[in-house]
């Protein structure tokens, strides 16, 4: 048998085996090749989408990793830069990282479709600042605390990435994020830290709001309490 | 009838209908708390003589004790109080853990001098928490209902028995009370002074104390049931499989 060094050629011939015994094999070899080649292909598409879910999974872990960095410098700065200043340092990361529409409109549950949609804005960005302004108030000082990210895992669509808040004392208190992605961008949902979930708090206290006073009587005590933080 | 019985009479039952509507007149809108409107007097109660008497206290105490110190006063009452995590590992069948917790607490309690030291965690025997709340929730009981106990704070049917069996495993509650109640005092006010971060994050972050400490415990209860691994993820509410993303964008 000749030698094929042309593996187009080779794929083209269908007959250089011998007659005889092996000519029921030769009728089928035409098809192994095509369906060795075709396997060869899938498995190579397999492992550029295995990389492309892979490279979304590091996307989704940079943005958790980015919103510590900045997390970081805003203890760091403490008490030279003040609440105003850390608000203003972490606050472009922070609308970045989380996704607050959808966490809006979970928080509110079934009253969010109910809500006009001047309603709408308002509480949105009444609840951005609030959770900027939170983040501003509990992260003032540095000592001695890291954060690491230990790992991710897709979930239906969704990545989850497991850290550690580690303090000084070299104790850990894990958390994890979820993230779900829109328009190309890796967002927060949620965070869950030692089994108690952000968004489900939040979603049992102000849909217990709204339903006793009202949309308006929530986004004014968001408001008061953004207000509380900064002495604004 | 004598008018004057009537009118007091009719004043008793005024009375009455007021107190009792009391209990009726807040909406409840979880179905997992039916006793909402009692819990939230309870809670009431618990959290004016937590902010009067237990949080200056235990601000005092942090300020007056070193933090080594405070740590081996909590090493200490974890270690006396580890009978009931040990023997409730045993009802929930976790046999490696059982072993596990058994070890910690004779290292814990030679080695460590007592239970003033923790040598056992470093030796890969770190402190675990089980009682007979997470064992009827590890043999499949719900909750019930939420309940807030006096002084004792967030609980619910499934977890009523379990400070009982806690207080029996317990050597301390054994000892005579000249001894054991202020003993109980130093645990309650050293306990308080650890969750002082807790609560003044609860009091900075939280619209509605109550129904934030109650869903955090809540939460908290099925973590620690499942010992870290719930099932599900916690998210499985809101991870949205409709694939219609319009629904979730408000721009």
């Amino acid at each position: 048998m000749a030698f094929r060094s042309n593996v187009f050629e080779w794929l083209r011939a269908d007959h250089y085996y011998p007659d005889g015994v092996l000519s029921v094999v030769a009728a089928e070899i035409p098809m192994l090749k095509r369906t060795l080649l075709c396997l060869t292909l899938l498995s190579v598409l397999i492992h550029c989408n295995a990389h492309s879910a892979e490279s979304e999974q590091s996307s989704a872990v940079l943005v958790v990793e980015n919103l510590h960095s900045v997390l970081i410098n805003a203890m760091d700065g403490g008490e030279q830069l003040g609440f105003r200043g850390r608000y203003d340092l972490i606050a472009p990361v922070i609308s970045e990282s989380f996704d607050f529409p959808t966490i809006a409109r979970i928080v509110t549950a079934s009253r969010w479709s109910d809500a006009t949609e001047t309603e709408q804005k308002t509480f949105l960005q009444v609840f951005t600042d609030l959770s900027i302004a939170t983040y501003a108030d509990n992260f003032a000082t540095r000592n001695g605390e890291r954060f690491e990210t230990l790992s991710r895992e897709a979930k239906r669509g969704a990545v989850i990435v497991h850290t550690d808040l580690v303090r000084a004392d070299g104790s850990k208190v894990p958390f994890k994020y979820l993230l779900k992605e829109y328009d190309g961008h890796w967002r927060i949902v949620s965070v869950i830290a030692q089994g108690v979930s952000d968004l489900s708090l939040k979603r049992a206290e102000y849909t217990e709001v709204i339903s006793n006073d009202g949309f308006d009587a929530l986004v004014a005590t968001l408001r008061a309490k953004t207000q509380a933080f900064g002495g604004q | 009838m004598n008018s004057k019985h009537f009118y007091s009479s009719a004043l008793t039952l005024l009375l009455c209908i007021s107190a009792l509507s009391g209990c009726t007149s807040t909406a409840t809108t979880d179905p997992g708390d039916p006793h909402e409107a009692a819990n939230r007097k309870v809670y009431a109660f618990n959290d004016s003589l937590d902010k009067n008497i237990m949080t200056p206290i235990a601000e005092k105490y942090v300020s007056a004790t070193p933090e080594p110190v405070r740590n081996s006063v909590t090493n200490f009452f974890s270690n006396v109080s580890y009978l009931n995590t040990i023997v409730n590992d045993l009802f929930q069948g976790k046999i490696r853990y059982f072993a596990k917790d058994s070890g910690r607490f004779v290292v814990n309690s030679t080695v460590g001098l007592g239970g003033l030291f923790d040598p056992a965690t470093s030796l890969g025997l770190p402190q675990r928490n089980e009682d007979l709340g997470q064992t009827f929730g590890v043999w499949g009981a719900g909750e019930g209902a939420y309940l807030t106990l006096p002084l004792l704070g967030p609980s619910s049917y499934r977890d009523l028995p379990a400070p009982l069996m806690g207080m029996a495993l317990n050597p301390l509650t054994y000892l005579a009370p000249v001894i054991s109640v202020p003993l109980g005092a130093v645990n309650a006010i050293n306990t308080r002074a650890n969750l002082l971060d807790a609560s003044r994050f609860r009091d900075q972050a939280a619209l509605d104390p109550y129904t934030f400490v109650r869903e955090a415990w809540r939460q908290q209860r099925i973590y620690e049931i499942y010992d870290g691994n719930p099932p599900g993820d916690g998210f499985d509410d809101f991870i949205d499989d409709s694939g219609d993303a319009a629904l979730l964008r408000v721009y």
